[in-house]
This record gives C-alpha cells, structure tokens and sequence, in this order.
C-alpha cells in the first residue's frame, strides 16, 4: 500500500524544505524507515501545523477556529512510501513508536477523475486488446491455441455471433462439450448471451482452441432466475472435463477451464466455519474437484468477481473478503480487470481471498467493445470478460507448452513473475501480481526452451 | 436434495454408493449420479434427500451448501 509518512526533523531541515528557493529530497529528511520503500522521486512537502485561533482553545480540535504555523519548529514534512501489504496495517501502527522523527502513516489513495465503472462506456476495443496482448507476437512463433481444449463453463455459446465478430471459424468440440442435467440445446448453438462473451474474448488470444461449450449456468434445477446455476452441477462438469483430461494423450495434455461466475452472497451459503460451507472451506465438494483437475493438468482460471469497493456490483453482499470458493482457490488463477488504458476497473474486486489470502493472482483486460453479445454499444465488461482474456492467454501458451513440459502451478509462477508490476513492491490486493505482460511472457519461455535437452 | 461426499473404493458404482450408505434409489438424485472428486483419493459427490442425509454413515460427509451461481457480468 502507498502511504504518506508525516515526519518532524530537526528545525532547520524543516525549514530547508518548506524555503520556496531550495528544493529539499527525500534523502534530505529522513534515511530508512524500516519496512518502507521510500519514493525518492517525491519531492518533501511542508505541512503547517493548525493551532487554535483563540487563546485556550482544545489543541487537538479541528473544529474551531484556526491559524497555520509554518515556523520550523512547529511544521511537519510529508514523504511518500509504500508498504507491503501482507503487513501493511501493522507497520502503519507501529512505525510512529519506533521512529523518533515520524508523527504518523497515512493511505494514499489512487485518485482518478473517471474511474470505469458498470455503466461507464467501453474503453477501447477488442484489436486494442489483440495489440496490449501481442497477438501478432504470438501468432508469429506459433502460440494460437492449436490443439487446445478450452471449456468455457458459463451460460453456452453461439459460435455463429463469436465467428462473425471475430472474423475467424470457431472449433466447437461437440464431442467434448456437456449439459448439466436438464439442459437441452447444442453445443455452439445456444442464444448470444455472457457465454458468447467469454469464448469471442478468449479466442482474441488463442483463434485455434477447440471451445468445449459447457453451459453450467443455464441449470434451473431449483428455479430461481433463469441465470442461477447450481454449484453441484458445476462439480459434475468438471469431473466431466477430468474425463476430457484423461482422455489426452499424457505428453501433450492441454486444457483451459474459463470460469466467470460466482457466488454473490453469503446469504446463498452456510456460515464460515460450518463443515459444509463453501466460501471458506477447502473441503467442500467443488474446491475438492477444483484441485484434482488442476493436479491432473488443466489450467483452471476464475474471475476474481465485480465486488471492488469503488464501484462494487449491487448484488455483491459480503462485508469483506469477496473473493472467495474456488474464485480463491490457491490452484487456480484468479483474474482481476483492468481498462485498456491499464487502470484497475473500480468493480474488480480486491483480495485478500478467503481461501487462499494473494488474490486476484493477475489482472486482464476488460470493459472494451468486444463481442456485443449484450448490444453494439455496450462493452464486454466485469471480470466476466478479463478471466477468458487471460485463459486466451493461457490457452496459446499451451500451443507449445503442454502440461507435461510446464504444469499448471509452474505456469502460474511464471505469469506472476511476468506480469507488469503495478504497486512497485509485489503483490497487491488490487492488481494481484500485475497486468498480464505478454512479451515478458515469451521471453521467459524462449529462456526455458533453449534449457530443455534437444 | 442436498450434497454429500462419500469414500469409496476406486471405480466405485452408484449400486456401491447405496450399499455402503445404506440407502436406496429413492433417496437419492439418480439424474445426477455418483460424480467423482478425486478418483485417485476415492472421493465422490451425489446428492440426496435431506432425510437420508441425516443418517450417512462414517463413511459420508455433509450435507455441503450448494448455493446459486452468476455470471461475474455485466456489473449491475
């Protein structure tokens, strides 16, 4: 987290920074602070000190009339740092105790002038996307998902919408692809809706995949909405894509599970700490599912969820922790959302996760005109979109890079060590480890390649 | 119905399922089956009624919550 530490140097250091003709550094006021990564490139400011404007008024109110004193010994000095945030509110409480010179810690907020919202416009296009991912890059030394399976587990896709906007024939594995019981209707061939989304955002990466349709979310076994899936029908598909996974051949499995859905509420689940809770249960049936089909070999991607605190979902109702379940699970990816001018989406939620504590693993692009399942005007939005964004990603890595050579946690490391960093320390709750950085990507892969035995 | 785990021996049967439950067809939601979780661990899932669920065996865990899910968009 980026903080601004209110400091009290000496008098004449004081003074050195708030002389409009001297221009005092950070080094100039303070040396370490521990546990801070000091800004040096943040330039000392002076801050008054606010005093009571009447003899004998309460020193520590601000609600009263007052007077500011810039002499040396009563002002302060702000500098700029980030703490990270695995410790950051116990370092921001400790820190004035054991530092002679700091007053106190304070947030230091991203501001924005117009963050992207839900009813914000789109930003930017899907060949804005194609360019930030390197698409061309890609294709040129072979990553377009030839020979990937990639399950799209939403509300069903309508090949026909995805080929015309795209521009490209689309592989749907009939074959491969399921229904929940009670769901009728073919594989490719369901109504335009979020599943058409997903799979026109994940083939912008990855044209070649094969599209496994598996439309979890059009269950209606116990009513509700027409869009309310049931989370036992989402165990029974993915023991049907553990099928699919053993099915390939051992040296080259490949298989991508894109997933943008969730729970909203903890309303729909049993309390924490009850044996069959789901949100924070490792043991539960689908967590349970969702780490033997990773261990199997497939890349098992979750939308992080649209509950980030500027400008969370409506339907989002849990006081904290929002990402939770299998969208936190510690053998998943969980995927953030970012505009196309790089900035966190203020929907996306933040971590830490319930079942795994450094969520979103990553961030994607999302909010973007896309696939116009949901009209020409309006954008492929939410971290619905960012996940098969990133399983795109995946799914061309895959092209060259079966399980067997780089399994799916080795895949994982590298995308966080390859994602374009946007707090300067690490791993932050609201970007994760960073924005996916496609060319960093292949670079480390290029270096893998020229270690493997010829 | 309601969600349950059971462990039983690898490439297990529904029919293995009831005996080692002590149920019968009627408790349980044949449509959806005995679903796998972690074969190599002989874990499985099914769902059954409520009633059989409140007397499994050492053998059963659950019931598990088995909320709604939503798509994560368009953000309302």
């Amino acid at each position: 987290m980026r903080v601004l530490i209110q400091l009290r140097p000496t008098p004449d250091v004081v003074a050195a920074v708030a002389a409009p003709d001297l221009v005092a550094t950070t080094a100039d006021v303070t040396d370490e602070l521990p546990g801070v990564a000091l800004d040096h490139s943040f330039t000392p400011v002076a801050l008054p000190r606010a005093q009571p404007a009447s003899p004998g008024g309460d020193p520590l109110s601000l609600n009263q009339p007052l007077v500011f004193s810039m002499a040396a010994e009563q002002a302060s000095v702000l500098v700029r740092g980030e703490i990270s945030d695995d410790e950051g509110s116990a370092r921001v409480a400790l820190l004035p105790g054991r530092h002679r010179d700091v007053v106190g810690v304070y947030a230091d907020p991203v501001i924005e002038t117009s963050l992207t919202c839900g009813g914000s416009p789109p930003v930017g296009t899907w060949r804005d996307v194609e360019r930030m991912l390197s698409v061309p890059e890609l294709r040129a030394e072979g990553y377009d998902g030839a020979g990937v399976a990639l399950a799209v587990c939403d509300t069903g896709v309508n090949a026909a919408h995805v080929a015309e906007g795209l521009g490209l024939e689309v592989a749907v594995d009939r074959e491969r692809s399921w229904n929940p019981g009670g769901v009728s209707g073919d594989a490719g061939e369901f109504d335009v809706d979020h599943g058409t989304m997903c799979a026109f955002d994940a083939l912008i990466c990855a044209p070649r995949a094969s599209v496994i349709d598996i439309p979890v979310l059009l269950s209606r076994r116990r009513g509700g909405t027409a869009m309310d899936g049931l989370l036992s029908d989402a165990v029974a598909a993915f023991a049907h894509l553990r099928t699919v996974l053993e099915a390939q051949p051992p040296e080259s499995r490949a298989l991508v599970v894109s997933n943008s859905w969730g729970c909203f509420s903890p309303l729909w689940d049993l309390a924490p700490g009850q044996p069959g809770n789901y949100s924070d249960n490792a043991a539960h049936p689908f967590n349970i599912i969702v780490g033997s089909l990773e261990q199997a070999g497939a890349d098992i991607l979750f939308a992080a969820g649209n509950c980030g605190t500027e400008c969370r979902d409506r339907r989002c109702a849990y006081p904290d922790r929002p990402i939770g379940g299998a969208n936190s699970h510690p053998q998943v990816l969980s995927v953030g959302g970012v505009d196309t001018d790089g900035r966190r989406v203020g929907y996306s939620s933040k971590g830490p996760g319930r079942l795994s504590d450094r969520k979103p693993d990553i961030c994607s692009y999302t909010h973007f005109s896309g696939s116009k399942a949901f009209g020409e005007d309006k954008p492929d939005s939410g971290t619905s979109a960012a996940c098969p964004v990133a399983a795109g990603l995946v799914a061309a890595v895959r092209t060259r890079w079966p399980a067997s050579l780089i399994s799916p946690a080795q895949l994982r490391t590298l995308l966080h060590r390859t994602a374009d960093d946007r707090s300067d320390v690490g791993f932050d709750y609201e970007y994760g480890y960073g924005v996916t950085d496609t060319a960093a990507l292949l670079s480390a892969l290029k270096r893998r390649a020229s270690r493997l035995p010829l | 119905m309601v969600l349950i785990t059971v462990r039983l021996p690898v490439e297990a049967t529904m029919q293995d399922a009831l005996r080692t439950l002590g149920l019968h067809e009627d408790d349980v939601d044949t449509a959806y089956g005995l679903v796998p979780l972690d074969p190599g661990q002989g874990l499985y899932a099914l769902r059954v009624t409520e009633t059989a669920a409140g007397r499994l065996p050492p053998e059963a865990d659950g019931p598990f919550s088995d909320p709604p899910i939503e798509p994560y968009g368009p953000p309302h």
